[in-house]
């Protein structure tokens, strides 16, 4: 899959006045590959996006599309079809206008037009909807019309800026199957900002995530599902416990909740060194009992519990105020005391344990 | 009286105070109606037998077709100018952002609340000294002049229903600005570029002051009903009236009809 | 809570105000939609404006107009007592109508803002509209019919044996007047600012043992206060320059400043002394408007 990059991004910046949306962005984009940027609202990577499609100009940075410099480009000039979070259907065209649309601003004569529109109905199955007006068509519908407007032109790419938020989760679910099955079968490049996790881990093959402007990782779902490299990423993953202390230079990290050991990856940060360790909630455990020294734990109160299906999150105050969580099936948490209050022991192992930057 | 009854003679009296308002609002406009099927010549009460003689008499004077073609020139020429330029600056709105933007919504906005005595004399002595003067294309300046800021502000307040993503989505589809303007916007607003041309025209064909003032010798109908008024009393004006309102008020109501026209279908279910 | 997400959208830019879609600000394309207008009414409007404070320095010899900075006219115009009665006239009658008209209206716009159903309420605006796409001038005659002395309303007043009144060419027809041209728009202005009132605020004063009628004075009238304002400053402006009424229903007697400028403009070239008294016009309704809207927005800081 290490190709040639289909997009790069160059140091590219960019403001608003005073404001910076961008800042210094280097990203590779692969061809063929389902990219997902995550983050909350103002990170920058609806920017990132729009900077793509020629919607925004970058203030400085260089963007390439197959190797060629597009900064100049305008949008239109581009192949670089967005299907937007409002949609964006042309309300006073019907559906299959709408398809269409594209094609006539390319030239396309009025019989190629219609039968190549006509295809991507059919593939989209909306084939029936042809000739109803937007306003006719349910939400689900309208998604499939963005689709099939966007890529009835065949781009080598696709943007797509939040444009599953508008839908309830059970649609929101198979609305995700249909993309994802498009994107292989096409193999086109398809970009997905998005600020659900559920969205970007189940679909991309990469996400990267963004913050205040910056990329604070890149990698796999896996990846940084079991590895946030910096405090951000472990926070807005929201599934980790994390400790922030100081290194004592023995492999020790003391915090104001205790001395845990750190992981014994030979990266052992020197002495009186800030360092944030964190644990997976899945990899955390509960007990009555002090654990046993395999273990390193902290004693807390439940302030909460929180069902997620199969299994529950357990919410818990360590004495300095700090939050706690821990994930387990019902079974195991069937066997403890879960009651508000309730004194506990939250325990890891030091293996399970890694090192992320304080961003 | 116990607070009941009072609540209720109060929400009584309130809307009989409403009738009472339209009564004097229309009185004006009724009588006007009435008196111009009237055959007294000084109109009073008891009302003399029904009669279309003045309706026949205004049909016969050509001093008054001659103004009504004036007024149709003139309001023909004044809806499309101002309904054009209006639309742009509502674009210009809509769109952009730049230094001195307050300065230009006031040109755009301002003209209709100068009296139009002032106006008139203004564009009287301006219009007189660029030789403009006393021509049908002096009433045509004016009126656009205090027309457009009405297309403007029908024209703008369409494009505040539109998504904004609806333009840079057909820039990203690959159309060129032009082509955007020509594929996206101008049919989304068509609806209000229409209605701005019957509002404005219905705005010119009852404008008379500034047309007094400017118009020399090409009167429109307007100016030529203030002529009437300063002559004897003549029921001709009634029938002029009952013929300008009946028309201002057709083009109304196909304005509003087209500004209200909107899809209601309500969405599928999923 | 499944918001509309066709018509929502936030982002950054949109937050900051930036124009998101500009890639040159100026280009023929933006010109050619800008330019017309802002062309058409600085030649239109405004140069016509800037003449007429140049007019109001030229000289008229031998009933001709002539280029020249002379203070001849302001000094002519604001020396004569006649033009100061006019002034302190118009001023008192503007000021009157807009105070009656408020008054006159505001029941009327209260009860179709409180009282209507939404059905009759748009009912009510749209009539409240019409008026304006008839001929003001054939209201105004119309006026004549019902005033005059063998007109509507003395003809009822003899059917009923009583004596005749003289109401043309009164005060009180000009008033008429006035509150033809200036009723339905008030009445709009009004209403779309009691429209907005927030319901409950009366329902809270109701729930805190405010009477009605107390609650309109403490509670209606200064959430609306911006409205009314504006709506009578509007009524204002429209009467200060009214020129039909006057002449029309009030016999053109006392002379309105309005009536001096066609007088003045209509016969003869006296056009510079008429330039004086519009621009007297401009500068008093500018006051006026900046009076009425610092009080309008007094205290209410934004």
């Amino acid at each position: 899959m290490q190709s040639e990059p289909l997009v790069t991004f160059n140091g590219v910046i960019k403001k608003f006045g005073a404001f910076v949306a961008v800042q210094k962005l280097d990203l590779e984009i692969h061809k063929g590959e389902f990219l997902a940027i995550m983050g909350s609202s103002g990170c920058g990577k609806t920017t990132t996006l729009r900077m793509l499609a020629g919607l925004d100009a970058p203030t400085e940075g260089e963007i390439r599309l197959s190797g060629k410099p597009i900064n100049d480009l305008p949008t239109w000039q581009r192949d670089t079809p967005m299907v937007w979070q409002s949609l964006a259907l042309f309300p006073f065209l019907n559906v299959i206008e709408n398809v269409e649309f594209a094609l006539k601003m390319r030239g396309v004569g009025a019989k190629e037009r219609r039968t190549r529109a006509e295809n991507w109905l059919e593939r989209m199955q909306i084939s029936e909807f042809a000739t109803r007006n937007i306003a006719q068509l349910s939400g689900g519908q309208r998604q499939r019309v963005a689709l099939a407007r966007s890529l009835v032109v065949e781009p080598e790419i696709l943007l797509l800026d939040e444009p599953l938020s508008a839908l309830d989760a059970h649609l929101k679910v198979r609305m995700q199957s249909v993309l994802q099955g498009l994107q292989r079968e096409l193999g086109i490049t398809f970009v997905y900002v998005t600020h659900s996790q559920s969205e970007a881990f189940s679909m991309a093959d990469r996400v990267v995530i963004m913050s205040k402007g910056i990329v604070e990782q890149v990698g796999t779902a896996q990846e940084i599902y079991r590895a946030p490299k910096t405090r951000f990423v472990a926070e807005f993953l929201g599934s980790s416990n994390i400790f922030s202390g100081k290194s004592d230079g023995n492999g020790m990290l003391a915090t104001p909740v205790g001395k845990f050991r750190l992981p014994q990856d030979g990266t052992s940060p020197q002495k009186g060194r800030s360092t944030t360790m964190v644990v997976l909630d899945t990899r955390s455990h509960l007990s009555v009992e002090e654990p046993g020294s395999e273990f390193d734990f902290v004693h807390a109160k439940i302030i909460g519990e929180e069902f997620t299906g199969a299994t529950a999150t357990i919410y818990l105050e360590a004495e300095d105020g700090s939050e706690l969580r821990v994930q387990k099936d019902h079974d195991t948490l069937a066997a403890l005391p879960i009651d508000v209050g309730q004194p506990l022991y939250v325990s890891w192992r030091p293996n399970e344990t890694h090192l992320v930057s304080d961003a | 009286m116990n607070d009941f009854n009072r609540s209720r003679f109060i929400e009584i009296g309130l809307r009989f105070y409403v009738v009472l308002s339209f009564a004097f609002v229309f009185a004006p406009i009724a009588a006007s109606f009435i008196f111009s099927f009237n055959s007294d010549r000084f109109p009073s009460i008891p009302l003399g037998a029904f009669s279309t003689e003045w309706y026949r008499a205004v049909a016969n004077d050509p001093l008054v077709w001659d103004g009504l073609g004036n007024t149709l020139f003139v309001g023909i020429i004044v809806s499309v100018v101002s309904t054009a330029l209006g639309f742009g600056a509502a674009y210009t709105d809509f769109r952009y952002r730049f230094f001195g933007k307050p300065v230009y919504m006031a040109l755009a906005l301002l003209p209709p609340t100068i009296p139009v005595v002032i106006l008139g004399l203004a564009m009287l002595a301006y219009l007189s000294r660029i030789n403009l003067s006393g021509q049908s294309v002096s009433v045509i300046i004016a009126h656009i002049v205090i027309c457009s800021p009405f297309a403007m502000a029908i024209s703008r307040l369409r494009l505040s229903q539109m998504d904004p993503d609806l333009e840079a989505a057909a820039w990203n589809l690959g159309a060129s600005e032009w082509a955007a303007m020509r594929y996206v916007i101008v049919p989304f607003c068509l609806p209000a570029i229409f209605g701005a041309l019957f509002i404005t025209m219905a705005v010119s064909f009852d404008e008379f002051a500034i047309a007094w003032f400017v118009s020399g010798l090409n009167e429109t109908l307007p100016v030529k009903v203030l002529g009437f008024l300063q002559g004897q009393v003549s029921p001709r004006i009634n029938v002029i009236g009952t013929f300008v309102f009946v028309t201002s008020m057709t083009l109304v109501i196909i304005a509003q009809i087209l500004l209200t026209r909107q899809t209601r279908e309500t969405p599928a279910k999923d | 809570m499944p918001a509309d997400p066709y018509f929502k959208k936030t982002s950054t830019r949109k937050m900051l105000g930036e124009c998101p879609k500009m890639r040159k600000r100026i280009s023929l394309y933006s010109l050619t939609f800008s330019l017309p207008l802002f062309i058409w009414q600085v030649v239109f409007f405004v140069f016509p404006l800037a003449f007429l404070v140049a007019l109001s320095f030229w000289t008229v010899k031998n009933f001709r107009m002539q280029p020249d900075f002379d203070t001849i006219n302001w000094v002519t115009m604001y020396g004569r007592s006649i033009f100061w009665q006019s002034y302190g006239l118009t001023f008192a009658m503007a000021a009157a109508a807009s105070v009656i008209t408020s008054i006159l209206a505001f029941p009327c716009s209260f009860a179709i803002a409180f009282k209507l159903g939404p059905k009759a309420r748009q009912l009510a605006i749209f009539m409240m509209v019409i008026p304006f796409f008839t001929s003001y001038l054939v209201r105004v005659y119309s006026w004549q019919i019902f005033l005059s002395d063998n007109g509507i309303i003395n003809g009822f007043l003899a059917l009923v044996g009583l004596e005749k009144i003289a109401m043309l060419n009164t005060v009180f027809a000009t008033m008429i007047g006035y509150l033809t041209l200036c009723f339905p728009l008030v009445v709009l202005l009004q209403l779309f600012s009691l429209m907005f009132i927030d319901r409950t605020l009366i329902e809270a004063a109701h729930n805190l043992r405010c009477g009605r009628l107390r609650t309109v004075f403490e509670v209606v009238i200064p959430s609306a206060r911006v409205g009314l304002v504006i709506a009578a400053l509007f009524c204002f402006i429209l009467s200060f320059g009214d020129f039909v009424s006057p002449i029309y229903l009030g016999g053109g007697d006392p002379t309105t400043l309005s009536i001096l400028i066609t007088d003045t403009t209509k016969s003869g070239q006296q056009w510079p002394r008429a330039a004086v008294i519009a621009l007297t016009m401009i500068g008093t309704l500018l006051a006026v408007a900046f009076a009425a809207i610092r009080f309008a927005y007094k205290g209410r800081e934004q």
